[in-house]
This record gives structure tokens, sequence and C-alpha cells, in this order.
């Protein structure tokens, strides 16, 4: 935000501790399937990539622009819904039917995505937040009953092409077994980095300093000269698209989509408190976020069925550890309140402090 | 007042002011075409019964964001929590078996302590949300959407921890399930009610809202708390009550349109969320006149849609937002 942030961004030393620890972080998620290997951590890390990506592009908008979108779970389950239907479709799948799907949810992204800014970017904030999330109410309900397209509630399930195929297996290596899972695993992690660069290069290009400037102070861009809705548009257009392309790696991880697990209200809850948790403007905060909730989420509801048994008796108990995404609720409406910087944000705003005692 | 008659100058324009209602009331005259006059009006009727439920829950929203420039997404769980208590009431007099057995007033009455109990417990609500929380976020927009959400989460989950997951039959007294006949046209007392109800409400917030001083002091408390204090008003509390009353007519709203559907579940909030989110769009930000005339225009549209083409209905009515959009971006009754 200010000149100081900038130049300390650029200064050599802070960056390589940065890309010593992406390369960490990236070594982790490679080796993890190999050093324990139980189906549940890679499918937890799986998620966690997959919602890195798509709370990265959620937080273009949101952190980086100043517009709250209720659409991005749409975009999301566009995705999703691409790829279960050419692949549900095609009789022989093979892998350019990846790419096909690639191309028509960006596509399809890009053409939703103008269509939302035209109509509402124009009016104020607050439209755009209530136009989309009437339209991915819509979303939800078109996905339940347009059921010749999108198989209804059921949902779709396929079968992935080639070598990412779960049926399949490669052969052994260190006691691994290497079969199509592993294979969707990596390839979730080579695009996951890819897009997560491309996200960083986005936000550090000039493109990137405008828009942040808009979120700042939209007035005083549009009076230095900048044409503010273009810029707007832009970054509303490419987080759709990468929310797109998230949204086809969850697919190809569960291997089936459902209206209720794609396009949710639920969804797009929980892409805001993985953004609020790991720091809104914070793109590195998106990776906190998404493992906080995704752990959370796949280890709390059993903490509390236990701890809940040692009363077995008590209904309401049972109840109040049944309804876990309570907490979750209550944590989102406390960090907003109490914690709005999430927590890279916070981080920083302690670094800054420390820094102006050192320097003053 | 003052802005009331600046409006009224400006718009001088008679012709452009009534081409809007003659081409408006000329469209819904359209799908006489495709039907006969009978089902047109049953169709009508039912239209503006619908319209009449949507405006109760916008009426809300739009009070909320027209007086304290809040948008309150927790607004559908409102809704949704006043369909349980309303729910609630009902049952507990079904279980005294008095639903199956009821008269039209007594049926009346029924409905009225329903709707009393869902109203009172919306409002309870809404003060204890605005104290707990909202009060924290005014004047940061971002800060009220995201709370807001979050508020909404927190009570679908208390919903589905206090009343479960499942769908609930609500039991309709027996009065509302007769109909009278006019004209051909069969009419369910009900839908009467509801839009007695829609029109009584929407009296009452104009007569508040334009006769009161209570409109001016709350918009005043929004420009500057202090000085709305130093003359002397407890502008917290008007805040807090605001808010309850927003959510109260959440409530009613959701009562009502649990009767009218039979049923509730704890996502019923979300389904037409939807249809109040379009209402309030088309209507303007903060205009209850443009609720009201959107809500209308939504309740019919979809009627009169969903007989002719099933599937459509709901995104004609997203083509009818877009189209207002695009004539008038800021709705019909925006404030420009």
């Amino acid at each position: 935000m200010d000149i100081k942030e900038l130049t300390s961004l650029e200064t050599s030393g802070k960056k390589t501790i940065q890309e010593l620890t992406i390369a960490g972080i990236i070594f982790v998620f490679f080796i993890i399937p190999w050093i324990i290997p139980s189906f549940r951590v890679m499918d937890v890390l799986a998620k966690i990539m997959i919602f890195t990506i798509a709370v990265a592009s959620f937080d273009l908008l949101l952190g980086y622009t100043g517009i709250l979108s209720f659409a991005h779970g749409m975009f999301f389950g566009i995705g999703a819904y691409s790829i279960a239907l050419i692949l549900y479709h095609s009789d022989t799948p093979s892998g350019y039917h990846i790419f096909l799907a690639a191309g028509a949810s960006i596509a399809i992204s890009v053409v939703i995505s103008l269509m939302i800014s035209f109509f509402s970017l124009r009016v104020k904030a607050i439209f755009f937040a209530m136009l989309t999330l009437a339209l991915a109410e819509f979303a939800h309900i078109l996905g339940v009953q347009w059921s010749d397209l999108t198989g209804g509630a059921d949902g779709i399930s396929f079968t992935l092409p080639g070598i990412f195929n779960f049926g399949q297996t490669l052969g052994t290596l260190f006691n691994t077994q290497i079969n199509g899972r592993l294979m969707v695993y990596y390839f979730i992690l080579v695009i996951a980095v890819f897009l997560f660069t491309g996200m960083l290069r986005f936000i550090h290009s000039p493109l990137g300093r405008v828009l942040k400037a808009i979120r700042e102070n939209e007035q005083r861009t549009i009076a230095l000269g900048y044409k503010t809705f273009r810029y707007q548009t832009c970054s509303i257009v490419f987080s759709a698209c990468i929310a797109s392309l998230s949204g086809i790696l969850f697919a190809m991880w569960l291997c089936y989509v459902n209206p209720d697990s794609v396009f949710h209200t639920a969804i797009m809850v929980n892409i805001l408190l993985m953004v609020l948790i790991g720091g809104m403007g914070t793109l590195y905060g998106s990776l906190i976020g998404a493992g906080f909730f995704i752990v959370t989420e796949n280890w709390l509801p059993g903490l509390l069925k236990s701890i809940a048994g040692l009363a077995s008796d008590s209904v309401i108990l049972a109840n109040m550890a049944d309804r876990w995404q309570l907490y979750f609720g209550i944590l989102f409406v406390l960090v907003v309140i109490f914690f709005p910087k999430g927590v890279i944000g916070t981080f920083r705003v302690i670094l800054d402090r420390r820094h102006q005692l050192h320097s003053s | 007042m003052k802005t009331d008659t600046l409006k009224f100058q400006t718009r001088n324009r008679p012709f452009q002011q009534y081409a809007g209602w003659i081409i408006g009331i000329g469209l819904f005259l359209l799908p006489l075409i495709q039907m006969d006059l009978t089902t047109y009006l049953t169709l009508t009727v039912a239209g503006i019964s619908l319209g009449m439920l949507i405006f109760l829950i916008a009426s809300g929203l739009t009070l909320i964001f027209g007086l304290m420039d809040v948008l309150n997404l927790a607004h559908a769980a409102f809704f949704a929590f006043g369909a349980y208590a309303g729910f609630t009431v009902l049952n507990l007099l079904n279980n005294a078996g008095w639903i199956d057995t009821a008269s039209l007033a007594q049926s009346l009455f029924y409905l009225a302590l329903a709707l009393g109990a869902a109203g009172l417990a919306g409002g309870g609500l809404g003060i204890l949300t605005e104290k707990i929380v909202i009060k924290r976020v005014y004047g940061n927009h971002l800060m009220q959407l995201l709370v807001t959400v979050g508020v909404s989460f927190v009570i679908v989950e208390l919903l589905k921890m206090i009343w479960g997951v499942n769908d609930e039959v609500v039991p309709v007294p027996m009065g509302f399930q007769d109909a009278f006949i006019i004209f051909g046209v069969f009419i369910e007392y009900f839908r009467v009610v509801a839009i007695f109800l829609g029109i009584t409400i929407f009296a009452i917030l104009q007569y508040i809202l334009k006769q009161t001083k209570l409109g001016i002091i709350v918009r005043a408390g929004v420009e500057n708390q202090e000085i709305v204090k130093a003359t002397g008003y407890n502008i917290s509390w008007i805040f807090t009550l605001v808010f309850a009353a927003g959510s109260a007519l959440a409530a009613i709203g959701g009562t009502m349109m649990a009767i009218f559907n039979q049923a509730v579940d704890p996502g019923m909030g979300n389904q037409f969320l939807i249809f109040a989110l379009i209402v309030v769009i088309i209507g303007g930000l903060g205009s209850v006149t443009g609720s009201f005339v959107g809500a209308v225009i939504v309740g019919l549209s979809f009627n009169y849609v969903a007989f002719l083409w099933p599937k459509m209905a709901l995104g004609v009515n997203f083509m009818i937002m877009a189209i207002i959009l695009l004539i008038r971006p800021k709705g019909l009754f925006g404030k420009d």
C-alpha cells in the first residue's frame, strides 16, 4: 500500500527468504505423499492446494481490488461442471479433453464475468455484492433444476483419462504405489504452482498496482487519469478464470460434482473465511487460510464427536458436536470484527511496528 | 420532506413519468395472448399475493439499508428463523387439536399468534445481532457484508441444531384451506390475507418514513451520530430498533411463506433471498415504494412465466432485472 511496503518487498534479503519459503512449501507438498502414505493426508493436501488457488483468486478481487463478489463460487462450479460434463459425455476420454474443459470454462467465465461487471460495476460496490449473490443462488438452483444437463441434485461422476485414471497402477517406487490418484495429485501441484505464480505476477504488474490504488482511493485514481472501470473489469475476469480453473482441479480430484458441492453458498462462505483468516490483500495468506480451514474441517468433526462421546447421554451436546460448521460461522464473525487483517496482515503490522522502533 | 418536494420539481415531465407506467401495465397484459381471461386473473391474484410475500422479505432488507445504510445479508437467516418460530407456534396449536377445526376467524387469530411470535422472535434476534455484531461495523460496507454473511451462517446452523436438518410440514389452519370464487376465479383465503398484510405493512412503513421524524433522525444518525445524540435522541437504541423492525419483518415474511408453502427447511432463506435481492435491485436500494412495485413485478412475472414455460420462471426474473438495470442503473425508484 505505501511506499515503504513496496520498497521493503524489493529488498533482496527478504526476497530470498520468501523464495526459500515458497520452495520449501512446494517441496513439502511434493514429498509428503511419499513420507506419509495415507489417503486422508493426501486428500487434505490436495484440497489445500486447490482451495489456495480459489482463495487467492478471490483475494485478487476482495483484497487487491476491494470488490466483494459472491459469484466466485459460481465460477468455481462452472469449472468443475465443464470438466465433468465434457468427460462424462465423451466416449473415450483422453488428455485433450482436460484442455478442452479448461478452454470452455475460461470462455464461459470470461463472458459471464464481463456481463456481471458491465451490469453492476458502474453503479456501486454494494450493488455488485447483491447482484453476484443473486446470480450465485441462481446458479445453484440452475444446477439442481436443469437436470437434463447437470444431472440434478444427484450430480455427475466421471472417470479421468489416461494416466490420471484412478483405477490404474503404473508401478511402485519406494514402497509407494504410483497410481492415477498420485498423478492427479502432482498434476494439481504443478498447476497450482503455475497459477499461483501467475497471480503473483499479476499483482506485482503495473496493472496490479493500479488495482491497489483503486482499492485505496477510487476517486483519486480516477483523478489521476485511470479508467478504473477497465482495470476492475480486468481483475474480475482474471480472477473468474483462475477460479474456474481451480474448479476443474477440484472436480478432477473428486471425480464427482453435484450442485451442493460446488455451487452452494456455503462454498462461498468457506472461501470467504479462508481469505479472512489468511488476511485480505495477501496472496500468501490464502495458503494459511486454506490450510487452516481444510485441516480443521477434516479433523474438527471427529474431535467434537469424541468430546460429545464422553457424555454420551446428552442429546444437546451431540447436536452441538454435529453442527461443527457453527463454530466456523462464529469464528468467521469474530475474525471480521476483531482480526480483520488476518494472520499475514497482522504479522506484517507487527513487523512494520518493529521496523519503525528500530529505525527511530 | 424537503427531498420529496425537490423530487417532484425535477420530475415535471408528465409524459415520461407516465410512459413507464403505461408500458409496464401493457407488458403485464401481454400474457393474455397465450391464455384465457379466467386463468389470467387466477394467475394475477396468485402473483400479487406471492409478490406481497416477497415484499415482506424485501421491505425489511430495504428498510435497514435505506435508513441505516447497512446491507444485511443475514436477512435470509432471519426469514428462516421467523418461519421456524411461526411453525413452532402452529405446531403447538396443532398438538392441541385446534388447527384442523379452525373456522376462518379462528384461523386468522392463530395466524396472528404465529405472526406475533415470529415477529417478536425475529425482533429479539435482531436486537441481539445489532447489539453484539452490527453496531461495530457501521459505516464500513465491506465489513458489514462480511459480518452479516457470517451471522447468517451462524443462525442457519443454529436452526439446524434446534429443529434438525430435514424439511418439516407446516400445519395450515383449516380456515385457510378454503377458497371462494368470483367471476369463475378461484381465490384462496390465504392469498387475500397475504395481499392485505402486504398492503398494510407497506402503508405503515410509508407512514412512519414520510409522516414521522424517525426517518430523518435515523438518516441524520448515519451522517453524524454525535450531533443527533446532542439533540437528545438515543441514537444507538433507535438504530437497534430499526434493525429489529427489519428483522421482525423478515420473520413475519418467513412465517407467511412457511404457511404458503406448507413447509419449512433450514435452507429456505436462501431460496427466497434471491427473490428479495432481485426485488430490491429492481426497485432501487433503500426505497420502500420501489420494493413494493418490484415485488409485484417479480410475483406477477414469476407466476405468468411459470404457467407458460415452467422452467423459465426464475430466468425471466433475471432478464427483467437486467433490462431494468440497463435502463435505470439504480433501479426504478433508486435515488440518483
